[in-house]
């Protein structure tokens, strides 16, 4: 998809999320660009999980707008949303746990078949015409057509089942899966499901990767490999990250932007250091109580 | 388990690869069909057979591979027979001159009939599929449920139909080889569905469905395709099976048959292609095989015979339940037989030494 420059791929306009009564989100903002790894933290039920929800569609926003890419996503659904770039991890590990390590990934590599009308052309058209039915009929003809490939077994269907199988061994071989290839997901051990969570969304070729609580349950050398992979994941596939973490030596080493939100508000935002020594940041995770002795502290230091 | 386009047939160059299994079948049907020709009652329980097993491989489409639990299959069934059987009856009489002889116009006739019956129900398919996009669970069963006694009670009161009399007369077209045939391409159909990438799709939708909209899945759609091609087949089936019978009611096809289905894909293991077809065959001939054991012990006594009948069905349950306690899963789980059998002979082996 052709970007204007410098306009994010990830855009979170002023939004907010009500539910009923609660208000679950209000005034979120947040930007993605190219090679950002941005950090999403807060205490629990600040409303982190609410946020991935409403930037991957899986809630539609009381107010405000979300745009991937330029697009506004405002009510369309999660798979669309994916389609445009944007891929996710779950906090509480969401694999396909019948299916092998590879089938996995291969679930989300289906946005590969377009065999009618090329992916270019639906997306200039997505972009263009404001027309969502007709572009869904020609998603809907694609399908059709290839559901008879699939089932005449055509030369053109078993390449592209080849590519599709030589992509997703690449991709387990990037996160070190390769030997867990045949072994159904349930059965990997903690940490591997995790990564391959995270390999599965790669899959999806997103611009924008979503990580919610990547290194919950990671022992210390797990999490110190995962600050690696995720640095190394951002260079090889350019990609902007966003990690909501509960971990904040993981955080604060790896993200070059952070936002804090409490009770759906954001308290703060910037780099490390400035969120680290933040009173709110400290008042919100440590109580009033200790906030006011740090500030003592700080005072009478100074 | 459904990994890899299995590298079986290595050696054939691709474009063979689709049709191959089919122009291999056609032979061997077509011998099956020579031998059985002076057996009619082989032809008739291995007809029965046949529509069972089409009618499980489809339906574990829906219920196995995509994990939506529905229970009104009869319903689709029922849809195909009344509507290929009652275009045969219309067009009895119609001969196609193009096709040279009588009987091979017939047969033309008959799969335009068991398309046509297979075609409606699958628009009946998307009727069904789309309260799919809302329910889940037990609240789609009951839809799916409601949908079968619906199409049983329509059809119960339509004078076009017979009303409960049913239809009659419908021309006996259907041989082996056409049921056996069909049985092929439910099969193949459902194999190539589970290889492919929209094969995965379903099974990403059974395993979770969240997870699988976020990974760029079309769930919602994905359903509703589902419900289309397991009601095509069970379309096709009930054509097949008014075919053969020559006479339908809607007697034959009511909740009982739904749950028939039901348990044998439940039995098998729900999301085994091979374990519903093993589940079919089984659970359609024991009936009669305790049937003709009973007869066998009774000598020839004919009184004996038919009190020792009565006890079929306890036994028929009783095997049910014994599956059920030894293996929950169903006899294969959801992997395919080949899956399940070396580890079966490995585990035979390590016992041995």
């Amino acid at each position: 998809m052709n970007l204007v420059p410098g306009e994010p791929l990830l855009h979170a306009k002023s939004v907010s999320i009500q539910f009923g009564g609660l208000r679950a989100l209000t005034d979120f903002n947040l930007e993605i660009h190219k090679g950002d790894l941005k950090g999403l933290i807060g205490p629990n039920g600040a409303g982190k999980t609410t946020a991935f929800n409403v930037l991957t569609g899986v809630y539609r926003p009381t107010s405000g707008d979300v745009f991937v890419s330029g697009n506004r996503i405002n009510g369309r659904k999660p798979h669309q949303i994916n389609r445009l770039g944007v891929a996710r991890t779950f906090q509480n590990i969401r694999l396909f746990k019948e299916l092998t390590a590879i089938d996995n990934v291969k679930v989300a590599c289906l946005s590969e078949s377009y065999s009618v009308v090329r992916r270019e052309t639906l997306d200039r058209l997505e972009r263009g015409t404001s027309a969502l039915w007709f572009t869904n009929a020609l998603h809907a003809l694609n399908n059709y057509v290839d559901w008879w490939r699939a089932l005449l077994l055509t030369p053109g269907f078993l390449r592209e089942e080849a590519e599709v199988t030589k992509k997703a061994e690449g991709l387990l071989e990037t996160m070190g899966l390769l030997h867990r290839r045949d072994e159904e997901a349930r059965n990997l051990p903690y940490g591997e499901q995790r990564r391959l969570e995270i390999a599965r969304a790669l899959a999806t070729n997103p611009k924008v990767l979503l990580l919610d609580e990547p290194a919950a349950g990671m022992n210390t050398r797990e999490k110190a490999d995962l600050m690696v992979l995720i640095r190394e994941l951002r260079e090889k596939f350019s990609l902007g990250i966003l990690v909501i973490e509960h971990d904040m030596k993981l955080v604060m080493g790896i993200c070059e932007h952070i936002t804090v939100l409490d009770h759906g508000e954001t308290i703060a935002a910037g780099g490390p250091a400035e969120v680290r020594t933040n009173p709110k940041v400290i008042e919100a995770y440590l109580g009033e109580s200790f906030a006011a002795a740090h500030a003592a502290a700080a005072g009478s230091g100074a | 388990m459904e990994s890899v386009a299995a590298p079986r047939f290595s050696g054939v160059p691709g474009w063979l690869r689709g049709p191959l299994p089919i122009l291999l079948s056609l032979p061997i049907l077509a011998l099956a069909q020579w031998a059985t020709a002076q057996a009619p009652f082989l032809v008739y329980i291995a007809s029965i057979v046949g529509v069972n097993v089409i009618l499980a491989v489809s339906l574990n489409i829906v219920n196995g591979m995509t994990g939506q639990f529905s229970i009104g299959h009869a319903g689709f069934m029922a849809v195909g027979a009344y509507i290929a059987g009652k275009f045969s009856l219309e067009t009895k009489d119609v001969y196609l001159p193009f096709m040279q002889s009588v009987a091979a116009s017939d047969q033309l006739m008959f799969v335009f009939a068991l398309l046509l019956g297979g075609a409606v129900a699958a628009v009946f398919g998307f009727l069904v599929g789309l309260p799919s996009l809302r329910l889940k669970g037990d609240y789609l069963a009951i839809v799916t449920l409601g949908f079968g006694e619906i199409i049983r009670v329509i059809v119960q009161n339509t004078e076009m139909f017979g009303r409960a009399l049913g239809l009659s007369g419908i021309p006996q077209r259907s041989s082996i080889f056409m049921v056996m045939f069909w049985v092929f391409l439910t099969i193949l159909a459902a194999r190539r569905i589970a290889s492919s990438a929209h094969g995965r799709s379903l099974l990403a939708i059974r395993e979770d469905e969240i997870a699988a909209e976020a990974m760029g899945v079309n769930t919602t759609a994905y359903k509703v395709r589902a419900f289309v091609i397991s009601a095509f087949f069970a379309g096709v089936a009930g054509g097949l099976f008014a075919h053969f019978v020559g006479i339908i009611n809607p007697g034959s096809f009511t909740f009982v048959k739904s749950m028939e289905i039901v348990v044998m894909i439940v039995a098998g293991g729900l999301g085994s292609t091979t374990g519903s077809i093993v589940a079919a065959v089984f659970l359609t001939l024991l009936p009669e095989a305790l049937r003709s054991i009973f007869t066998q012990l009774g000598g020839g006594d004919q009184t004996l015979a038919q009190r020792v009948d009565q006890i079929r069905m306890p036994i028929y349950g009783m095997l049910l339940v014994a599956l059920m306690l030894l293996r929950p899963q169903g006899l294969f789980g959801t992997k395919e037989i080949w899956d399940v059998a070396p580890k079966w002979l490995s585990r035979r082996r390590k016992g041995m030494r």
